[in-house]
C-alpha cells in the first residue's frame, strides 16, 4: 500500500446531478481526510452525506470533480481493481442491509468475498481460516452465541452489529458509516457508536460517519463535517471546541437551535403529509382493484 | 312538501352535474357485460339445452352396466362368468410402476426446469439483468415457452424419441421454463436491495451478489414456485398420455380406446387421488416456505427432543456450551454448528428433497441416452410431407374456422357457468359472509376437492358418461373453474375492508343486507380480474380438449397425431398458440385499462 502523505481520501470540487432532480446532490464539494481520523459528516437529510459516502466506495459516479480514496482515482476504476478498492473500504448501512434468511455467520463472512474468488453458498464454502477470523469478529462484537442463528431472527442493534463484524471481515483501511444508527433505539445507539469508536481506536482505523444529531456528533468524532443542500458549510476539529463555537456550528447547519427544530418539525410533517396521501392511495388503489 | 317546493328541489337537482365514470369503471361493466354476452351465445351456439342433458342421462345406467364393479390392476372382467377374475400380482407391481413413472416424469422435468430457469430468470429481472437486450431475450424465451402447451412439446417429443417417458420428462421441461422463470424473475425483482448493495460495498463480484445477496432472499419464493408447476404438470400428465407418454395417462388412455371402462375408472379415480396429495404436500410445503415461522411445535423440534432423551451425547451438544472466559476456546468451540432443531429440520427437510429428485430420475425410467441420437430423426423431421410446410390438409377452411369457434363457445360457455356457480359457493366459502365456521369450512373442502380434480380427467369422465363432446368438454371446465374461481372470490371477499361491513352492521342492516350493501360491491374489481384470469385458462384448456373427445381445435390435432400427419400437427399447434395469444394479449389489455 503506497499511500501518498497521509491523507486516504481526497475529494475535489465533486458535483453530483441525478437525472430528473432539481438541485444537484452535491456541488464544489472538497474534503480531505487523514489516516486515523474520525470524521463525523453533520447535516439534515437530503443534504448530501450519504451521496458523498457513497462516492467514496464507487457506488455512485460523480458528475464533475475527482474522488480519490487509498491513493486511486475511484470512478476511473473497473471491475477487479474496484472490487479490490471496496475491499479496502468498510460501508455500514443505516438499514444493516444484511442478508435475513443467511446465518449471521454466513453474514459474517460475505465480507471476505472481495478477497476469494467465485460466488460462495453455505458457511461450508468458505475456507476453515475465515470461518475462524469470522467468529472472532463475531465474538469482539458480542454476538459470537448467535453465529448459526438465522439473521433476521435478531435485534436491531444486533443487526448492525453483525453489519460491523461484517466489515471488520474486510480488513478495512478505512471505515464509512452511513447514519448507522438512525434506525435504532437510543440504548441500541449508544452502544453502536461506542463499539465503531473503539474498534477504531483498536485498528487505528480512519472512519467517516454521517450523522444527523449534533449532540451525538459532537461526542463522538474529531472532525465535524457539516453538509448542507449539497454544500460543505463547516470543517472543524472538535479538540477543545468552545461553547460558541459549538453555537456556531448549530447556527451553520441550520441558522439556530431553534431553526434546527422547526426544520426537523417542518420535515417531520411533511413526511406525515406523503404518507397519509399515499396510504390514502393505496386504499383507493385497493378499492379500485 | 308542497308542489313549488318539489319543483324547486327538481330544479336543484337538474342542476347537479353527474361526474363522468372513471375509466375503469367503464372498462370493467363493458368487460362484465361482454363475457355475458359471448356466455349466451356459446351457449346456445353449443346447442346446450335442457332436453340434451337430460336425454343424455339416459345413457347412464348403460353405462353403469359396463363400468361397474371396477377391475382393479390384478383384476379382470371376465364376460362369460360375469365376475372379477384374480390375474396375480404381476399388473399390480406394474401399476405401481406406472404410478412412480408419472411421478418421476413430473419431478424430473420441473426439476430441469427450475435449474434452467434460474439463468433466464436471472436475464430477466429488471434488477440483475447485465443489460437490456439480455433481458428482452429472457423474457422473450419464457413467453414463447407458455405459449407452447406442454402436449405440443409431447408430441413433436414422441416424434424425436419415440413413445415413452422421456417425451414427457422433456415437454414438461420446454413449458414450465416459461411459468417458472417468469414467477422466478418476479421474486428476484420482489427482494430487498440493500443486502445486495452492502456484499458490492464489501467488493463482492457480480455473480457473488447474486449467490450471497439475491438468492438467500428469492429461493423460498423460488422452489414454492417450482412446487407449484410440479402440481400443474401432475394434472397435464393425462393428456400427455393421449398423445404416447408413457405412464397412467398412457394407461387411461388405452383403456378408453378399449371401452374397457372397468379398467379406465379405476386409473381416473387413482390419478385423482394422487392430484389430490400430490396439492396437499406441495401446498403445506410452500405455506412453510413462504413465512411460516417453526413454533417449536413442528417435527423438526419433536424430533430433536426426542433425539435428545435417547442420546446425552447429543444432548449435551445442543447444550449451550459453559460460559468460558478463554475467548480463543469459545471461538474454537463454536466452528461447530450445533445441532439445533432449526438444523436437524432443514437437513432433513434437504435430504428427503435430494432423495426425491434424484428418485425422480431413476423412476421416470427415460433412456437418457437417446439425448444424445435423436439427431438422426431430424433430417426426417425436416422433411418434406413432416413438420413444415403446416398444412390444415384434409380439413377445410370452413371446417376449422368451426372449429375455433367451438372452441372459444366452449370457453365462454365454461367461463359463464362458472362465474354464476362460483359466486354462490365462494361466498358462503367467505369467512365474512358464511352464517358460521361449519359452512364456511364445508365449502373451502369443497373448492379444495374441486380444484384437486384435474378437468381434463373430468372431461374424460364426462365424455364417456353422456357421449357428447363440446358440452361434456364445457361443463368439464365450468365446474373445475369453480374450484379455482370460487377460492379467489372466496379471498377476495375476505379481504374487503371491515370498517363499512361493520357500519352496516351498526345501522342495523341484516347479515344479507351487508353482504349485498357492502360486501359484495367492495369485491367486484377483483373479481373482473379474476374472471378474465380464468377466462385465459379455459381457452386455453378448450384447445386441448378436442384429444380427448371434449370438441373444438383440439380434435383435429389430436386426428393428425393419431394418422401422422405432422405438417398437419404443425399448422393446428401453431393456431393453437395464436389463439392462447391472442387471448393473452386482450385480458393483458383490459388488465391495463382497469387499472
Amino acid at each position: 500500500m503506497t499511500v501518498s502523505g497521509t491523507s486516504v481520501v481526497e475529494i475535489t470540487d465533486l458535483g453530483k446531478q441525478y437525472p430528473g432532480a432539481d438541485d444537484p446532490a452535491l456541488s464544489g464539494v472538497s474534503l480531505t481526510v487523514d489516516r486515523g481520523e474520525v470524521v463525523v459528516l453533520l447535516g439534515l437529510s437530503g443534504s448530501g452525506k450519504s451521496t458523498l459516502l457513497r462516492h467514496i466506495d464507487g457506488l455512485e459516479l460523480p458528475t464533475s470533480g475527482s474522488v480519490r480514496a487509498l491513493d486511486q482515482d475511484v470512478p476511473s476504476l473497473r471491475g477487479r481493481e474496484l472490487r479490490t478498492l471496496r475491499g479496502r473500504i468498510g460501508f455500514i448501512f443505516q438499514q444493516f442491509e444484511i442478508v435475513g434468511p443467511l446465518t449471521v455467520l454466513e453474514n459474517v463472512l460475505t465480507g471476505a468475498l472481495s478477497r476469494i474468488r467465485g460466488p460462495r453458498v453455505g458457511v461450508w464454502s468458505y475456507s476453515r481460516e475465515l470461518r475462524l477470523k469470522a467468529l472472532a469478529h463475531l465474538d469482539r462484537v458480542g454476538l459470537l452465541e448467535r453465529a448459526y442463528q438465522r439473521a433476521d431472527t435478531l435485534s436491531g442493534g444486533q443487526q448492525q452489529r453483525v453489519a460491523i463484524a461484517r466489515a471488520l471481515m474486510q480488513d478495512p483501511e478505512i471505515l464509512l458509516a452511513d447514519e448507522p444508527v438512525a434506525s435504532l433505539d437510543p440504548e441500541s445507539s449508544g452502544q453502536v457508536m461506542a463499539l465503531i469508536r473503539e474498534i477504531a481506536a483498536e485498528r487505528g482505523l480512519t472512519v467517516v460517519c454521517s450523522l444527523h444529531q449534533v449532540d451525538l456528533a459532537l461526542g463522538w468524532g474529531d472532525r465535524i463535517v457539516g453538509l448542507r443542500a449539497g454544500k460543505v458549510v463547516l470543517d472543524v476539529s472538535t479538540d477543545g471546541l468552545s461553547r460558541d463555537q459549538v453555537m456556531e456550528i448549530y447556527g451553520r447547519v441550520a441558522t439556530s437551535t431553534s431553526e434546527l427544530q422547526v426544520i426537523e418539525q417542518e420535515l417531520s410533517e411533511v413526511r406525515d403529509a406523503m404518507l397519509s396521501e399515499e396510504l390514502q392511495k393505496q386504499t383507493r388503489d385497493e378499492d379500485a382493484r | 312538501m308542497t308542489l313549488l317546493d318539489e319543483r324547486a328541489l327538481a330544479e336543484r337537482l337538474a342542476g347537479v352535474t353527474r361526474p363522468a365514470p372513471k375509466a375503469a369503471t367503464v372498462v370493467s361493466v363493458v368487460t362484465l357485460l361482454a363475457l355475458l354476452v359471448l356466455g349466451i351465445w356459446s351457449f346456445t351456439g353449443l346447442g346446450f339445452s335442457l332436453t340434451s342433458i337430460i336425454d343424455s342421462l339416459d345413457n347412464i345406467p348403460q353405462f353403469v352396466a359396463r363400468t361397474v364393479p371396477f377391475a382393479w390392476p390384478g383384476w379382470h372382467w371376465d364376460r362369460d362368468s360375469a365376475t372379477l377374475v384374480s390375474d396375480g400380482w404381476a399388473p399390480v407391481a406394474e401399476f405401481i410402476g406406472a404410478i412412480f413413472m408419472t411421478l418421476g416424469i413430473v419431478i424430473a422435468g420441473t426439476f430441469l426446469a427450475f435449474l434452467v430457469s434460474i439463468p433466464i430468470a436471472y436475464g430477466a429481472a429488471r434488477n440483475t439483468t447485465p443489460n437490456p437486450t439480455v433481458m428482452v431475450i429472457c423474457r422473450a424465451l419464457g413467453i414463447i415457452a407458455r405459449a407452447i402447451p406442454a402436449v405440443a412439446f409431447a408430441s413433436i417429443f414422441v416424434f424425436l424419441f419415440a413413445l415413452g417417458p422421456l417425451p414427457g420428462v422433456l415437454a414438461f421441461f420446454f413449458h414450465s421454463i416459461g411459468m417458472i422463470s417468469k414467477m422466478m424473475a418476479d421474486a428476484i425483482e420482489q427482494i430487498d436491495e440493500g443486502p445486495r448493495l452492502a456484499i458490492r460495498s464489501t467488493g463482492g463480484s457480480k455473480a457473488q451478489e447474486f449467490w450471497s445477496g439475491v438468492v438467500p432472499q428469492a429461493l423460498p419464493a423460488w422452489i414454492a414456485v417450482g412446487l407449484h408447476r410440479a402440481d400443474i404438470n401432475l394434472r397435464e400428465t393425462v393428456i400427455l398420455g393421449y398423445v404416447g407418454v408413457a405412464g397412467l395417462g398412457l394407461e387411461l388412455s388405452n383403456s378408453i380406446h378399449a371401452l374397457n371402462y372397468r379398467r379406465a375408472f379405476p386409473l381416473a379415480i387413482t390419478i385423482i387421488v394422487l392430484c389430490i396429495l400430490f396439492e396437499i404436500v406441495s401446498s403445506m410445503v410452500r405455506s412453510r416456505l413462504l413465512g411460516v415461522r417453526p413454533t417449536g411445535k413442528g417435527i423438526g423440534d419433536t424430533l430433536v427432543r426426542a433425539a435428545a432423551r435417547r442420546s446425552p451425547r447429543f444432548a449435551a451438544s445442543i447444550e449451550k456450551p459453559d460460559v468460558t472466559t478463554d475467548r480463543a476456546a469459545a471461538i474454537q468451540a463454536a466452528m461447530n454448528r450445533p445441532w439445533t432443531g432449526e438444523r436437524l429440520a432443514s437437513r432433513i427437510a434437504i435430504w428427503v428433497a435430494v432423495v426425491v429428485v434424484v428418485g425422480s430420475f431413476v423412476a421416470a425410467q427415460a433412456r437418457w441416452t437417446d439425448l444424445f441420437t435423436f439427431w438422426g430423426n431430424l433430417p426426417i423431421l425436416l422433411d418434406k410431407d413432416h413438420l413444415w410446410p403446416p398444412t390444415f390438409g384434409i380439413y377445410t377452411n370452413e371446417q376449422v374456422f368451426q372449429a375455433i369457434l367451438v372452441t372459444f363457445q366452449v370457453a365462454f360457455a365454461a367461463t359463464l357457468m362458472s362465474a354464476i356457480l362460483s359466486i354462490i359457493v365462494g361466498s358462503f366459502a367467505a369467512r365474512n359472509v358464511a352464517p358460521n365456521r361449519y359452512v364456511r369450512n364445508g365449502f373451502r373442502g369443497l373448492l379444495l376437492v374441486i380444484r384437486g380434480v384435474p378437468e381434463l380427467i373430468l372431461a374424460i369422465l364426462f365424455v364417456i358418461v353422456t357421449g357428447l363432446g363440446a358440452q361434456a368438454g364445457t361443463l368439464a371446465l365450468a365446474i373445475g373453474g369453480v374450484g379455482l374461481l370460487g377460492k379467489l372470490i372466496a379471498d377476495s371477499l375476505e379481504e374487503v375492508p371491515n370498517g363499512p361491513e361493520r357500519a352496516i352492521t351498526a345501522v342495523g342492516g341484516t347479515r344479507t343486507q351487508r353482504y349485498f350493501a357492502s360486501t359484495l360491491p367492495m369485491s367486484i374489481p377483483a373479481f373482473v380480474g379474476h374472471l378474465l384470469y380464468l377466462l385465459e385458462q379455459n381457452v386455453r384448456a378448450a384447445t386441448l380438449l378436442g384429444i380427448v373427445g371434449g370438441g373444438g381445435i383440439g380434435l383435429y390435432l389430436y386426428d393428425s397425431l393419431r394418422v401422422s400427419k405432422y405438417d398437419q400437427v404443425t399448422a393446428f399447434l401453431l393456431l393453437i398458440i395464436v389463439l392462447v395469444l391472442i387471448i393473452e394479449g386482450i385480458a393483458v389489455f383490459i388488465r391495463k385499462a382497469l387499472k
